[in-house]
């Protein structure tokens, strides 16, 4: 079959299975739309901003566990893609980005719209791609979508100069099976003899705690680690990354740990004579001060990516590799030495975090009131939506107060039903990240808990939710106020909201939604809550934007005491101190 | 804390260079010296095929030598991340 360059590309893709593409058309990239135009294997959702695409495309990949797919113009198009492209990179989500380039002979000659993707993409992608030569164009591909999705995942720019595109020559189109790259081989199997000085840490420790993270879900090890933990039992927590990994509702769930982690994972962490972390990276948001870091605790650390193991806390024993298959390995080892396994041993030590969590656990009751005279509460909104929905959404989220909330109080049994910005932290997030979620998952409900700091900051995608009927729920815990950085603020620069407060100018969110053709509900009383957040969720066939207006005081707690505090340093109110 | 030597054997590609020496900006680590030359002749490289179990051509890689005064943390940690990059074949120490 002999193809043009830009029908070589979308030939290449849809070779891949790519279902959507997110994207956004300009001159460097026409030839590309052209051959989009052409065929129906696969859908282009046009976005209204390139961070849009990318977050759309997280999403997408988040919800379902294959690559997402963008298409952006040279230059701004590109550039704008960058937040989108970060945030993939921090979180090691698999995701293309194809960018548009001015033709070969124009590069490096400022031309219009020219710019460095690759040099200005290089430090937030996996592997980048420029496109010498239209014929290398199914190898490339094929390349990128084996880079982005195997190892530990993570972004992958093919920057296409347009002459590369051009649909007047033609080549001879031949997808390739196989792909071998000489220089990257990521590890798979783990080492046995790793395994086995996993599994006799594991048989000797009498305070265990596994400390599962996003790299868990990526490597798709839920029921792998479930199954462990039928044989030993032991408490578990996850990171904001990791949540729904391991279910909430079990017995021996923590809950989250770290910054904003509860009371009973961040005691148990940091008494643990055990820590067995599951692609989790010991970021600075769960060590809090290393050198102070769980100091009684051997670390087993299973990762795929040699580079995330000892760089912040020194592991005892490391086991590389897919974690779904260490996870295996360590269960087959587990089962053959089962009479060993004493557990009697760990009785005092679950004893103690149940008194923990008795102590100082999250209390769900303190924030559901039924009367007026009290402002609605932010955790009483997540409370509700988890109650509604039984647990069953996709929750995507923003940035801030909101985020914590939605991860501290819908508790999530399933994988992939989580779907934030961890690493980076990207405002902005969550409206396009559902989008994503719901043209993967169309029958289910997919609901985006953000705040109107964060919603404004990719508030257009609203109208492509129009353009594409994309009937997601959107509920914006409104403080009327940046929450987090207030929340700081207040406590450590003497209540100064510097920068913080929209002084009135906030738009009237439910006639902003009606403009874009969707429904807006607003929500001030305590005595609506519930009710008003039934009616937006009973509605199926369109996008309701629900604007509750809560507390403007309240705080995320617990809250880890920073800098200089260990994971047993907490705030637990705002006068209380562990 | 002494100065070391790295030796990282990387696809002769463009921008593959530019991606080991941007690493080192990237993670907060120095770079003292740096130089890289094209392999030409092979016989001093026959580990780099044993080890990985290649054929090189001539020409086909790169050798970069760059020094950096860092721990010995720090010194695995910087390897590890180098090795990582895709265009990189092999990352060491000189000792």
């Amino acid at each position: 079959m002999k193809l043009a360059g830009n029908d070589m590309l979308i030939q290449s893709l849809i070779e891949e299975g790519v279902e959507y593409i997110f994207g956004y058309p300009g001159g460097a990239a026409l030839h590309i739309y052209d051959s989009i135009f052409k065929q129906k294997e696969m859908e282009h959702i046009l976005v209204r901003h390139e961070q849009g695409a990318t977050h759309a495309a997280d999403g997408y990949a988040r919800a379902t566990g294959k690559p997402g797919v963008v298409l952006v113009t040279s230059g701004p198009g590109a550039t704008n893609a960058i937040t989108g492209i970060a945030t993939a990179f921090m979180d090691s989500i698999p995701m293309i980005v194809i960018s548009g380039q001015v033709a070969k002979h124009l590069i490096g000659t400022d031309a219009f719209q020219e710019t460095d993707m690759i040099g200005v993409s290089r430090p937030i992608v996996k592997h980048s791609f420029t496109v010498d030569s239209a014929e290398n164009i199914p190898e490339i591909v094929k390349q990128a979508f084996y880079i982005a999705t195997s190892g530990r995942p993570g972004p992958v720019v093919i920057d296409v100069p347009k002459d590369t595109t051009a649909p007047d020559k033609l080549f001879e189109f031949k997808y390739p099976n196989k792909v071998d790259i000489r220089s990257y081989k990521p590890p798979i199997e783990p080492d046995p003899k790793q395994i086995e000085r996993a599994v006799d840490a594991i048989i000797e420790s009498k305070k265990p705690v596994i400390y599962a993270g996003g790299g868990a879900i990526n490597s798709n090890a839920s029921e792998e680690l479930r199954r462990l933990n039928e044989i030993l039992d032991f408490p578990v927590t996850n990171t904001l990354m990791g949540l729904g990994v391991y279910p909430a509702t079990h017995e021996r769930f923590l809950g989250m740990l770290g910054m904003h982690g509860t009371y009973q994972a961040n005691m148990s962490m940091h008494n643990a004579d055990l820590i067995i972390a599951i692609g989790a990276r010991f970021d600075d948001r769960i060590t809090n001060t290393p050198k102070l870091f769980a100091p009684n605790a051997k670390i087993i650390h299973l990762d795929v990516d040699y580079s995330s193991v000892s760089k912040i806390i020194e592991a005892n024993i490391a086991v590389f590799g897919q974690v779904k298959n260490s996870l295996k390995e360590i269960i087959k080892l587990l089962e053959g030495k089962k009479e060993l396994i004493d557990s009697k041993k760990i009785i005092p030590w679950k004893k103690q975090i149940s008194d923990w969590k008795s102590q100082h656990g999250l209390n769900h009751e303190m924030h559901l009131c039924e009367t007026d005279d009290q402002p609605i509460m932010p955790q009483a909104v997540v409370q509700h939506i988890y109650n509604i929905t039984k647990g069953k959404a996709f929750i995507t989220s923003d940035v801030g107060q909101h985020q914590m909330f939605a991860a501290q109080y819908y508790h999530f049994d399933e994988p992939r039903k989580w779907i934030n910005s961890g690493g980076l932290g990207t405002m902005g997030f969550g409206l396009p990240a559902a989008m994503g979620a719901k043209l993967a998952y169309p029958d289910d409900e997919v609901i985006c808990i953000t705040g109107e700091g964060s919603i404004q900051m990719c508030i257009q995608e609203l109208s492509t939710c129009t353009q594409y009927n994309l009937p997601i729920k959107i509920i914006n815990i409104n403080n009327e106020a940046l929450g987090m950085v207030k929340q700081w603020q207040d406590m450590n620069y003497g209540g100064r909201h510097s920068a913080s407060t929209y002084q009135s100018s906030l738009p009237n969110f439910v006639e902003l939604a009606e403009s874009y053709g969707h429904i807006g509900i607003k929500i001030e009383k305590n005595s609506e809550l519930k009710s008003g957040l039934e009616k937006a969720l009973s509605i199926k066939d369109r996008l309701v934007f629900v604007d509750v207006y809560v507390d403007p005081n309240e705080h995320v707690y617990p809250m880890l005491v920073a800098p200089n505090g260990s994971l047993k340093d907490m705030w637990l109110d705002k006068e209380t101190k562990t | 804390m002494i100065q070391r030597k790295l030796s990282v054997i990387l696809e002769n590609k463009p921008g593959a260079l530019v991606r080991v020496v941007g690493l080192f900006h990237q993670r907060g680590y120095n770079i003292e010296s740096l130089h890289v030359d094209p392999v030409e002749d092979l016989n001093e490289y026959r580990f780099v095929e044993e080890k990985l179990n290649i054929n090189l051509k001539e020409g086909e890689v790169s050798h970069l030598i760059i020094a950096t005064t860092v721990n010995d943390n720090l010194l695995r940690q910087i390897l590890r991340q180098i090795n990582k990059l895709i265009d990189v074949l092999m990352a060491e120490e000189i000792k």
